[in-house]
């Protein structure tokens, strides 16, 4: 029997993997990975008015214009926007410098004058709307120049200058000692649902709709009746167990693959190895790479990934008992496509609830939500990865996702074997009731 | 030898086969046959052990039908019950491998039965990309592809013409020949006087006649006599014991009720003119099967 096992759950799996769709699909999400992951590339490849340089004209009567550049630079430095600006002194009357602003969206004139009241006052004068990030840069440039101004009007000394002017050092301490830095929770938590969540959703998706169809084809050409036949209901639900279970890891790895590969395309289109990995954007994802790094993160993920991964396989086990068990029940696709709605809405509902773990931070609600079968799988790892709940509780969760797929194998496979056979949807509920009491 | 002893079988309070027996012995065919509903598939599904019955017990060779067992049976089924996404080969070797078979030798197998049914250049096409005669010739072959001890057919010859028939007639002969004890069921009454030796007719679960084809009918009292020439219709009507006269375009035939009344008849046609037949018959099994189930729905 052990060898009909493996034949059916080949086939079944064969069924999902060698067909020209799953190919397709396959090559187009890693098309689409590559795409978003290079997404910057291709919007420069294209082209637009974003590439280019905007030239500041500066009108200067107070006599702060190496002052102004200064600050500018680094603040326009500091966003990465320092290679779309140049900026140049002038001394033109304003009137002639107006007319040269005509038509062309590339100029700006910056005039700083004296005010009695205020010392200073400016004018941003363009052709057309320059957008926020030019006008907060200029904005904060002169608003920085004036504080300058006023410090260096009030007599301190020079060290005393550079003291007050140093931007202040804030360090996070936290005393919760199970969680070195939370500074970058809001980022880990994305990860989390970037990386695990999100997929494991897409994936469940496609495996419930999968067994549903897969057994209701088999029951509705009535090929069911000579498959049981020949093998126990037990074999036949667990050859759709494990084929879909395999599928969805096999196509989750993919995915990861997928990611692989864009990455390095990444990195070869960048040219000069991975720190070169695409100039800014390399340098901001390392920031935050290192933010998370700080909050200790890996560390975590290290710790706890075998728990995590056992947690999906036995939800993703879970699903497939249940879906299985419904599309037994059912007689059609569609029947099974209106009795599938509420495990769209389980899952639904512990993906909004991860979501909000972080928005509701350590709420109890979710806490508790997260020990809950069919849920756990989503919760546990994103409230463990940003610290609400210890590796020990995600452990407790796995425990209780094991029981509940033990119990619901057993009590499902006794709805399975009735529900197969049956091609009438009289009296249904009242089967599949009857049948749970049946060894 | 497959043996049915007194089977019962209940769904709810709903009793759909009711204190069933009969045997099958090797080489042998015997008919399953009733109207719709009348328990046949709830009969087939436990004799392939897809139902458990209520009471009573079957066997194939004295062993109760299990998983090894139904290694040895061969199933066609009424309904179409193949994976019409599957090419041919691809839909044998799922069910020659679920019958316990290894791939080489499904494949030389179906080789035999695609060139017997002359169908060798659908092997590697999908099923529902075929005829409907050609695919109940895939469905035969998934049948019969592991050489079953017992052959179950639901209504064998749907769909097929009558050279397919024919072919399919062989087919089923030979396996009789080598010993397989095979089950008929077909709402065609002349299909299975062709082929069973041994018959049951279920009506509401229940046997309402069972034994020998030749000895039913034996036993059976009415009898057709065939005249060709022109008698007296209506003193042949008046004869006490005629049943009905039917007037076909080249023959006359009396349905009588026993043989008792044969000589009464042939009393009139001796008067008659241009006589070219005189013969008594016995009843088709089709007549005898209507009035068997017309008789118990009247209970």
């Amino acid at each position: 029997m052990k060898n009909k096992l493996k034949f059916l759950t080949k086939q079944s799996l064969d069924k999902k993997i060698k067909t020209k769709w799953f190919k397709g699909v396959n090559i187009l999400l890693l098309v689409l990975f590559v795409l978003i992951m290079n997404v910057d590339r291709v919007i420069s490849f294209f082209g637009g008015d974003f590439e280019e340089q905007i030239t500041i004209y500066v009108k200067d009567e107070v006599n702060v214009y190496d002052s102004f550049v200064s600050s500018f630079e680094s603040t326009s430095e500091m966003l990465g926007e320092s290679k779309n600006f140049v900026i140049e002194q002038t001394t033109e009357d304003l009137e002639v410098l107006k007319e040269e602003l005509t038509n062309t969206t590339d100029k700006i004139l910056v005039h700083i004058y004296p005010d009695e009241a205020n010392y200073m006052k400016a004018s941003i004068i363009s052709y057309e709307d320059i957008g926020t990030v030019s006008t907060q840069l200029i904005s904060s440039s002169i608003n920085s120049v004036k504080s300058l101004v006023a410090v260096s009007e009030s007599g301190l000394t020079e060290e005393q200058i550079n003291a007050l002017t140093t931007p202040v050092e804030i360090e996070t301490i936290l005393t919760n000692p199970d969680v070195e830095n939370q500074a970058g929770k809001d980022i880990v938590a994305a990860g989390v649902m970037l990386i695990f969540i999100l997929p494991c959703f897409f994936l469940l998706i496609m495996l419930v709709q999968m067994i549903g169809a897969e057994v209701n084809d088999e029951k509705s050409t009535r090929s069911m009746e000579i498959i049981i036949s020949n093998v126990p209901p037990k074999i036949h639900f667990l050859s759709k167990i494990f084929a879909s279970t395999a599928f969805v890891i096999i196509q989750g790895l993919l995915l990861i693959l997928y990611g692989g590969i864009a990455l390095i395309v990444r990195n070869m289109l960048g040219g000069t190895g991975l720190a070169a990995v695409s100039g800014e954007v390399t340098s901001q994802i390392g920031e935050i790479l290192q933010m998370v790094k700080d909050t200790g993160v890996f560390s975590l993920l290290l710790q706890g990934l075998p728990i995590i991964l056992i947690l999906f396989v036995l939800s993703f086990i879970a699903y497939a008992i249940v879906a299985g068990v419904l599309a037994s029940m059912t007689t059609s696709i569609e029947d099974f496509q209106q009795l599938q709605t509420p495990i769209m809405l389980i899952i639904l509902v512990g993906y909004y609830l991860a979501i909000m773990a972080v928005q509701f931070d350590g709420s109890v609600f979710i806490e508790i939500a997260s020990y809950v079968p069919m849920l756990s799988f989503l919760l546990s790892p994103v409230l463990y990865m940003i610290g609400q709940i210890t590796i020990w509780q995600m452990l407790l969760s796995t425990i209780i996702m094991a029981l509940f797929t033990w119990v619901i194998f057993r009590y499902g496979l006794r709805i399975y074997k009735v529900g197969i056979l049956n091609y009438s949807s009289s009296k249904l509920w009242k089967k599949m009731f009857k049948s749970l009491k049946q060894k | 030898m497959l043996k049915v002893e007194h089977i019962t079988k209940y769904y709810d309070n709903n009793k759909a086969v009711d204190d069933l027996s009969f045997e099958v012995p090797d080489g042998k065919i015997f008919g399953l046959l009733g109207v719709n509903g009348a328990g046949k598939t709830t009969t087939f599904r436990m004799i392939i052990g897809l139902l458990e019955p209520t009471e009573g017990k079957i066997t194939l060779d004295g062993k109760p039908i299990d998983y090894d067992v139904t290694d040895t049976i061969g199933f066609l089924t009424e309904e179409r019950s193949l994976l019409t996404k599957l090419t041919v080969k691809e839909q044998i070797i799922y069910y020659g491998t679920l019958k316990g078979m290894k791939e080489e030798d499904i494949l030389r197998e179906l080789d035999y039965w695609l060139e017997r049914f002359q169908i060798t250049e659908y092997k590697d096409r999908k099923i529902k990309e075929l005829s409907k005669g050609n695919q109940q010739k895939v469905q035969f072959i998934s049948a019969v592809i592991n050489n079953p001890k017992l052959l179950i057919l639901d209504e064998p010859f749907s769909g097929l013409d009558p050279i397919n028939v024919e072919m399919f007639m062989e087919a089923i002969r030979e396996f009789k020949k080598r010993g397989s004890s095979i089950i008929f069921s077909s709402h065609r009454m002349e299909h299975v006087e062709m082929f069973c030796e041994n018959l049951v007719i279920l009506v509401k679960g229940k046997s309402v006649l069972e034994g020998e084809l030749k000895q039913i009918k034996k036993e059976y009292r009415k009898k057709n006599i065939h005249i060709k020439g022109i008698v007296d219709l209506e003193k042949i009507r008046k004869i006490s014991g005629v049943s009905k006269v039917i007037e076909n375009a080249d023959e006359i035939i009396v349905k009588i009720d026993n043989d008792s009344i044969v000589s009464a008849v042939f009393e009139v046609v001796k008067k008659g003119k241009d006589i070219i037949e005189f013969s008594v018959e016995d009843p088709t099994l089709n007549e005898i099967f209507l009035s068997k189930v017309g008789e118990s729905y009247e209970k």
